[in-house]
């Protein structure tokens, strides 16, 4: 199935309202094509993420959306189409599940988010300039990870080990950001409290997020566009909660509640606060 | 008037002697110190067996070399032969063993078991060079050539060098690799200079000093840095440190006992890192609110 059969993205990527209002666009994806060993998973994918906007990528476990992530991190390569940044002036960070950072590693949150000032071989400097310095402060304080500056990231709950990430991404001043599972793992009021806290910095800063996301009402509540990928029925649909949630195929995995619920129209969640 | 002949003190020996000692303690102490600083990658990148398959690697190095030497009468360097097949070795580890459909555990399982066998039945077809074959497998040499500790010491400073000037990136790319690629950061490259770099050390240090001892400090070293829970950078000098120490307090330990050298350095490794966990008990005990 294509990108503009009934049931994939580009028929409703077109009318994205989202879309429409939101700053240039940051990374496109051209008739993308994921899978492995040059087997395709899913239809070709059109998706342009903009500055701003908040993607989530929703699926079932086995769905293609890590495989889907990972093409777009550009860890595996695309069976056939492109992923692109806008230009070399676009600056990207990722942010990795909780879990990912070894456990054994003695690294502190303030070491953890300096590592956000390093790109390409600016690490040929060996020490931090005076500027990166500041700015690594400065990212800690707008995290509110004051606290745990100094403590041993695997000493931190998930909540607090996600605001040490965070921290990490507003010091890479990057216009994109790409979010493995940000909240696996988390309980319920910390998870809403790091998915308003991506928001508030995509609003603010003008950010572009896209976030691998479990939990459907979450992600539904906060994003602007929901990116669903099944490949057991070779689906891609794109758009609102409520154009998602109400997709056959959609339907067909996760059932009808989540189409009755669906608010209508974009939503961008509450501020952090 | 009658003298007593008495034998001298060991220490008086080794005061005596030490211009042969100073060489094999030197080499041990600089050997030690980098291998030590490398093992936080080894042990942290969960590259532990990594590590004892290049250093198995090296001693089938020398044992070729050797080899060369008696049965095809070409003269193969031994240092240069462990170099090689240190690097080769981790040069073919860094491969992905998913495109073999293998896990890396078996992969370097396999490597271990090849080399290390394949050392053994080399060093059976030239029974002149026994002792030095028994030597790099073992690390009974006592004494190491002033060509040898030039090797180590030059080598080990310009790794140390390197290591230290591209630390940053070295730590990024090697904790959190993704993070590091997204970020623009020449991952491959760091990796690539990070694994020769400990293939060439574990080389040159394998021929002079003993594949067990090379292997001791180049993992136990952050064992005992990492028990003391210390920021990153202060891990990296305390396992520098440990793995100094264990050279030349096992060479020492070995000449006081009359014990062979590369054991005891092995064991004065491990002792650190239960002194590390004694120095960890009770600073928690201190710093634990009553």
């Amino acid at each position: 199935m294509k990108a503009g059969e009934p049931g994939t993205s580009s028929e409703e990527a077109s009318h994205l309202p989202a879309e429409k209002a939101l700053g240039e666009p940051l990374l496109s994806c051209e008739k993308l094509v994921i899978g492995y060993g040059g087997k395709a998973m899913l239809p070709p994918i059109d998706l342009t993420v903009r500055r701003g906007q908040f993607v989530a990528v929703i699926g079932r476990n086995g769905s293609g959306k890590s495989t889907w992530f990972k093409t777009l991190l550009g860890l595996i390569e695309p069976v056939s189409g492109s992923v692109s940044r806008a230009g070399p002036h676009v600056r990207s960070a990722y942010v990795p599940q909780t879990s990912a950072i070894d456990a054994l590693l003695p690294v502190r949150t303030r070491e953890l988010t300096a590592w956000g000032r390093l790109s390409g071989w600016n690490f040929l400097r060996p020490f931090a300039a005076r500027s990166d310095r500041h700015a690594v402060d400065t990212a800690i304080d707008t995290a509110g990870a004051r606290a745990i500056a100094h403590r041993p990231y695997r000493e931190l709950s998930e909540g607090q080990k996600q605001r040490a990430l965070l921290a990490r991404v507003i010091a890479t001043e990057a216009d994109l950001v790409l979010l493995d599972e940000p909240t696996a793992a988390m309980d319920a009021v910390a998870e809403r409290e790091t998915m308003q806290r991506l928001c508030a910095l995509s609003r603010e800063r003008g950010l572009g997020v896209v976030v691998v996301s479990h939990d459907l009402i979450v992600a539904a509540e906060h994003a602007d566009v929901l990116l669903f990928v099944d490949r057991e029925t070779s689906a891609i649909v794109m758009g609102d909660a409520r154009t998602v949630f109400c997709h056959p195929a959609f339907r067909r995995q996760y059932g009808d509640d989540y189409c009755q619920r669906a608010p209508p129209g974009p939503h961008r969640g509450t501020d952090a606060g | 008037m009658e003298q007593t002949l008495v034998d001298p003190s060991k220490w008086e020996q080794f005061r005596a002697g030490w211009e042969l000692f100073r060489d094999p303690i030197l080499c041990a102490l600089i050997a030690g110190c980098v291998l030590g600083f490398l093992s936080v990658y080894v042990v942290l990148r969960r590259m532990v067996f990594v590590s004892a398959a290049v250093t198995n690697s090296a001693g089938l190095g020398v044992a070729l070399a050797f080899y060369s030497e008696i049965h095809l009468g070409m003269h193969v360097e031994p240092v240069l032969g462990a170099t090689l097949l240190a690097v080769a070795a981790t040069l073919l580890l860094m491969v992905e063993p998913a495109r073999l459909r293998l896990s890396r555990e078996s992969l370097l399982g396999m490597a271990y078991a090849l080399t290390g066998g394949a050392a053994i039945l080399v060093g059976d077809r030239i029974s002149q060079e026994a002792h030095d074959i028994q030597g790099i497998l073992f690390g009974t040499a006592v004494l190491v050539t002033p060509e040898q500790l030039a090797t180590v010491a030059i080598v080990g400073g310009l790794v140390l060098f390197i290591h230290l000037w591209w630390y940053r990136g070295l730590t990024f790319a090697s904790f959190d690799r993704v993070g590091a690629s997204v970020q623009g950061l020449p991952v491959r490259v760091l990796d690539t200079v990070l694994m020769v770099s400990i293939g060439v050390m574990v080389g040159v240090s394998t021929r002079a000093l003993g594949s067990l001892p090379v292997f001791a400090f180049s993992t136990v070293s952050a064992i005992a840095a990492l028990v003391l829970d210390l920021r990153l950078p202060w891990t990296f000098l305390a396992a520098t440190l440990a793995g100094g120490i264990a050279g030349v307090g096992g060479y020492l330990f070995a000449y006081f006992n009359d014990f062979p050298v590369g054991g005891s350095q092995t064991v004065v490794s491990a002792v650190l890192v239960g002194l590390a966990m004694a120095v960890r008990l009770v600073r928690n005990a201190v710093s634990k609110p009553s």
